[in-house]
């Protein structure tokens, strides 16, 4: 599957059109980048919840690291805020930044973690193959459920499943950033499916 | 359904991640960082010129542009040495209520 830009329908940019006119964003890039230090905290109280919030779902395996990706999203942004175009919101390109900078994370730890993994390919457990999703569960609670599932597998399960399916990076993509094969990837993912199902079922 | 469609539509049902609101701890950290990181690269903004774009000043911030220290002072961060951002990078809800403080709007947001 092919990974989609920022900004594509199902990828969390969609949601990143805030209210503030574009005239209003250029004023407060423009601010920032003069070093007016109020137009810094305007640009922090108007994106942070955004930017936290997105990072602390795709790092759910790795909540330790939340609060320090944030901080160097907004540091990698002001050091950029000077070639800011406004082609997209602001709000999308800061998390355009933080979506680079949480698949910096996923490469590095799975790069890590593969060192350590085992080898054993686990069969797809025949039971969970007819698993559904509740159609019409809550979205709140879906989401919620799902991130603590996540939580709860091993650190490298959790971090693939998210760069494979939140973030849509192919299993190519993956295993060329992680620098293994993509039949490694595949394995890996597959058991990876197999245990979040078994929490899923059981809980 | 395969798994592959099930993890697809599971990430599509959830992937919309949301807002809630961000430690005002967090806020008030990655707002000092910001600032300080504008600072290693010259001086801010002079704060007379930061109030008549519009920036609310803090009583120490608005002292700063009466008294006659030079230009150079009004282009510092007084915030490094204040109390207030002591308290608001350390604590869930900061006692402090300075107007015009970011920090002080970060614990009330």
């Amino acid at each position: 599957m092919e990974s989609r830009p920022p900004g594509i329908a199902g990828h969390p940019e969609q949601h990143a059109q805030g209210a503030a006119s574009v005239t209003d964003e250029r004023e407060l890039v423009a601010s920032v980048v003069r070093k007016d230090r109020k137009a810094a905290a305007r640009l922090v109280a108007a994106h942070i919840d955004a930017v936290h919030a997105y990072a602390r779902h795709r790092l759910t395996p790795r909540a330790d690291l939340v609060d320090d990706i944030v901080q160097e999203v907004f540091l990698a942004a002001l050091n950029g805020l000077a070639t800011f175009q406004g082609q997209s919101s602001l709000r999308a390109w800061l998390l355009g930044i933080a979506r680079h900078k949480i698949e910096d994370v996923y490469r590095e730890r799975l790069r890590l973690l593969q060192a350590v993994d085992d080898v054993a390919n686990v069969a797809e457990n025949p039971l969970l193959e007819n698993a559904t999703l509740d159609e019409q569960i809550d979205a709140a609670r879906a989401r919620e459920r799902t991130r603590h599932l996540l939580a709860q597998l091993p650190e490298r399960y959790g971090l693939l499943l998210l760069w494979r399916y939140w973030e849509q990076r192919s299993t190519r993509e993956i295993a060329e950033a992680i620098g293994t094969t993509e039949k490694s990837v595949e394995r890996t993912l597959a058991r990876a499916r197999a245990q979040f199902k078994v929490l899923w079922l059981r809980e | 359904m395969s798994d592959e469609l099930w993890f697809e539509r599971l990430a599509a049902a959830t992937s919309e991640v949301g807002e809630q609101r961000t430690p005002s701890k967090l806020k008030s950290r990655i707002y000092s960082a910001l600032v300080a990181r504008m600072a290693e690269t010259g001086p801010l903004l002079d704060l007379k010129e930061t109030h008549e774009a519009g920036g609310r000043l803090c009583v120490f911030e608005r002292s700063l542009t009466v008294v006659p220290l030079g230009k150079e002072i009004r282009s510092t961060n007084p915030c490094r040495i204040c109390h207030a951002r002591v308290l608001a990078e350390r604590l869930d809800a900061a006692p402090i209520f300075w107007p015009g403080c970011p920090y002080s709007e970060f614990h009330k947001g």
